[in-house]
Order: C-alpha cells, then sequence, then structure tokens
C-alpha cells in the first residue's frame, strides 16, 4: 500500500466529511498537490450535489424570507476585524505610494507623466477593492524565523482580490513566492509576489478563467523557472473557503 | 423508512425537467451575478425550505439552522459569480456549503451530543442525524428532485444507508460511526465508498432545478 492510497481510499470519508479534523487537513494540503485527487473529488461532489435533497423540506417561519434578504442585503461589513486591516493595508499602500513618488521625483526627469498616473490609478484601484471587500482572509505565515502573513480582501462587485504577501524575507535565490487559485479541478497559477526592499507585496487578480469554481488559495515557494501547472515547491499558506 | 409510494413519479421523472424558470429567459445565476436583488429575494424563496430542512434535520436547532442559511444565502450573493458554470449546480452547491456549515457547528459545540443523548434515552429519533421521512410538503419546488434522491437512497442495503445517514447527514466521522455501530473502521469505509458509488449513479445524472 502506497501513501497515496490512503488518501484514494479515503477520497469518500473527505466528501462525507467524515475524516478526523487531522485527518481532514492533511486530505486537504493533499489536494493542493495532487490533480488526480482534486479532480476525482470534485466528481464525486458533483455527483452527490442533490444528495442533502433527501431531507425533507421545512416551512420558513413566516417572516424569515423577508428577514434573510434584509440580512443579506443590509448588512455591514461583519468582521471586526476588516476595519483595522483595510486601515493596516491602506497604511502600508500609502507608504508604498509615498515610496514610489519619492523615487520618482528623484528622477522625474525620466518619467513620463503617464507612468505617474498608471501608478497612481493603480493604488487606486487596489484601495478601492479593500474598501468595498466584504470578504477579508489572513493567514500567518512563518519562514526562516520571520513571521508575516497572506491578506486576501474579495471584493465581490468587480470578482477581484487584493493579495498582500507581508513580513516575509525576500524570496530564496531563483525562487519566487507564488500565488494559486485553488479550484474544484484543481490548482491555477496565479501571480508571483515579488518583495521590493522588504515591503509587502502586493497584487490585484481576477478569478482564474479556467472552469471549475473558485475553493480556496495558496502560497508556495517554486523556483523561478518552474511554470508548470502545479506546485512543486513548499507550501507556505493554503487557504480553503 | 417507508419506502416510496408507488403513486409518485419515478426517480427518472426528476432529470427530465427543466431548470425552475424564475423570471423570463434570464437565468437566476446570471441574474445573481448581475447583483439583481429580485433574484436574491426568488433564490431566498425557492431554496430556504430545502436548506432548512437539512439544517434543521442536522443541528435540532431552529435558531441555529436559520443563522446557517442566512451565511449561506450571504456566501451565494458574494460568491455566485465564482460558481463554475457547468461543474456544479446552483442548489447543489448551496446544499454543500449548508452542511459543511452545519457540520462546522456541530463540531464546535458539544452540546449535541448531549442532546442526542437525551433524545435516544427519551425514545426519540436517535442521533441527531436526517432520518428521511416522508414530508408532506409536495407541492414545494424541487419536490421532485427530493423523491429521485429518497428513492436512491431507499435502493441503498440498511448498512450503507445508515453509514450514509451518520456520515453525511450526521457530521460523524469514521471513528464515531465505528463505535456508534459496533463495527471496524474499515467497514465502514467500505460501506460508505460502496453506498457512493451506488448514489453517485443514479444521482449524477440528476439535472439543477434551480436555473
Amino acid at each position: 500500500m502506497t501513501p497515496h492510497d490512503w488518501y484514494i481510499e479515503n477520497r469518500a470519508a473527505y466528501v462525507a466529511r467524515a475524516l478526523q479534523p487531522r485527518e481532514e487537513r492533511l486530505f486537504a494540503d493533499h489536494l493542493v498537490r495532487c490533480e488526480e485527487c482534486t479532480r476525482e473529488v470534485a466528481t464525486l461532489q458533483r455527483d452527490l450535489g442533490p444528495l442533502p435533497m433527501a431531507v425533507a423540506p421545512a416551512a420558513p417561519r413566516p417572516g424569515l424570507s423577508h428577514q434573510l434578504a434584509e440580512g443579506v442585503l443590509r448588512r455591514r461589513t461583519r468582521w471586526p476585524q476588516a476595519a483595522s486591516a483595510i486601515a493596516a493595508a491602506a497604511a502600508i499602500l500609502l507608504a508604498v505610494g509615498l515610496g514610489v513618488r519619492e523615487r520618482r521625483a528623484l528622477s522625474a526627469a525620466e518619467l513620463a507623466v503617464s507612468d505617474r498616473d498608471r501608478q497612481l490609478a493603480a493604488l487606486r484601484d487596489t484601495l478601492s477593492i479593500m474598501r468595498q471587500a466584504q470578504h477579508i482572509v489572513q493567514r500567518d505565515i512563518a519562514i526562516g524565523g520571520r513571521k508575516g502573513g497572506l491578506v486576501i480582501f474579495d471584493d465581490p462587485v468587480s470578482h477581484r482580490w487584493s493579495v498582500v504577501l507581508h513580513g516575509l524575507p525576500r524570496a530564496p535565490a531563483d525562487s519566487v513566492y507564488q500565488f494559486w487559485f485553488i479550484t474544484e479541478n484543481g490548482m491555477v497559477r496565479s501571480v508571483e509576489l515579488r518583495f521590493d526592499d522588504g515591503r509587502p507585496a502586493f497584487a490585484t487578480v481576477g478569478m482564474p478563467n479556467a472552469p471549475g469554481a473558485v475553493m480556496g488559495a495558496a502560497v508556495t515557494v517554486e523556483a523561478a523557472a518552474n511554470r508548470t501547472a502545479e506546485p512543486s515547491g513548499p507550501m507556505l499558506a493554503h487557504i480553503q473557503f | 423508512m417507508a419506502p416510496p409510494p408507488s403513486s409518485r413519479p419515478s426517480p427518472e421523472a426528476g432529470r427530465t425537467r427543466a431548470p425552475l424558470a424564475l423570471a423570463g429567459q434570464t437565468s437566476l445565476r446570471d441574474r445573481l451575478v448581475a447583483r439583481d436583488q429580485r433574484a436574491l429575494v426568488e433564490l431566498i424563496e425557492v431554496a430556504s425550505p430545502w436548506l432548512l430542512g437539512l439544517t434543521q434535520s442536522m443541528l435540532r436547532d431552529q435558531d441555529e439552522a436559520e443563522e446557517v442559511v442566512l451565511e449561506v444565502f450571504r456566501i451565494a450573493w458574494d460568491r455566485v459569480g465564482s460558481l463554475g458554470g457547468e461543474h456544479e449546480g446552483l442548489m447543489p452547491w448551496l446544499l454543500r456549503i449548508a452542511r459543511n456549515r452545519a457540520i462546522d457547528r456541530l463540531r464546535r459545540r458539544g452540546r449535541w451530543r448531549r442532546k442526542a443523548e437525551r433524545a435516544e434515552a427519551l425514545g426519540g429519533l436517535g442521533p441527531a442525524t436526517a432520518q428521511f421521512q416522508e414530508p408532506d410538503e409536495s407541492a414545494t419546488p424541487g419536490w421532485h428532485v427530493h423523491e429521485a434522491v429518497h428513492a436512491a437512497l431507499q435502493s441503498l442495503p440498511d448498512e450503507q444507508r445508515e453509514v450514509v445517514r451518520l456520515a453525511y447527514f450526521g457530521g460523524f466521522t469514521h471513528s464515531e460511526i465505528a463505535k456508534e455501530l459496533g463495527i471496524p473502521m474499515g467497514t465502514v469505509k467500505t460501506r460508505l465508498r460502496l453506498a457512493f458509488d451506488k448514489l453517485r449513479v443514479t444521482l449524477a445524472s440528476i439535472q439543477d432545478w434551480v436555473g
């Protein structure tokens, strides 16, 4: 029996949520790396999709439908940490922006106005995503004795994410921090996150064009030359929604 | 568990019906993606009974069940744009989120076990799991799918159906089921796998009935 056989044997249990929490995490981590298991699990989930409808419907109490609609449409941000996270991210962005402006001032003659406008427009765009974000996901990352983290701001209006990787050392030589989407059909390579003089790495990403619902995101350290479709380097963060 | 009455349509009926047309030509999903608030209201109307039925049967707590259903609709409203076009139907997606949220809550709380034990002691329904009882909500949209799924479950051998009931609808882990039923864990895994292999063949072709 190979180690992979355990995952094959437990695909049904993973879909049923019958694994122990520790096993479930182990399986989820495996899915990030295993295209076959990711595909099989997604197919099983899809095939069994109607199964919960074996349970009889329950009539909502009077007024519940209205309350639900109100609860969805009239909510304020539900995450207490959202405001501080946005403020922190905005402060970082402004600092980066000011740094960019300062550098540009030194060599203003060499820079076209359009470049500066583009930079500022990008900053404004990133800030708008953070301001509109209705979901903010944070994960701590520890690497080489440094503690940092990954923050994802999800803007449901434009269906884009603002991704911030902070507090980490530069990627090892000939390596990059690689951001991935986890979809029901496997991993989809997204952007490389590059640190500039220790400043946080920012990226704005749209949803992948590949078919399959986005189920999460991951960050790995990949060899710069590695442009394969699947991650092969160490996993720094793995988030499943 | 009573078998479905023979006068009911066969499970095949669920596969041939068109997705629910809720407003004109545009699909409900497209309207949700376009941030049409009326589409959200329509989705709530049509999906709530099924989500509530599932979450209430799993959580045995109406308030908590309603909280989960609200969470599901919030997620749906926020994330429907990322739902894979042909890979998962809208209703299965909502049900999957609801079931996962309900299981998360079951595992976070300890009292569900106490409730289950109390119900068992009182000669109730046993562990807090769905019983697939015959409801009297046959006018509810989606009823034909319920019939098809119900029939598929009924066709399983009793021992496989019991494992599905405890694992899929009860949030029990392998080891908890093994302990509950007094059988080896390997047997639990095998029964679950065999049950899913049969169910997926029957259920895979059921169309999503919420466009």
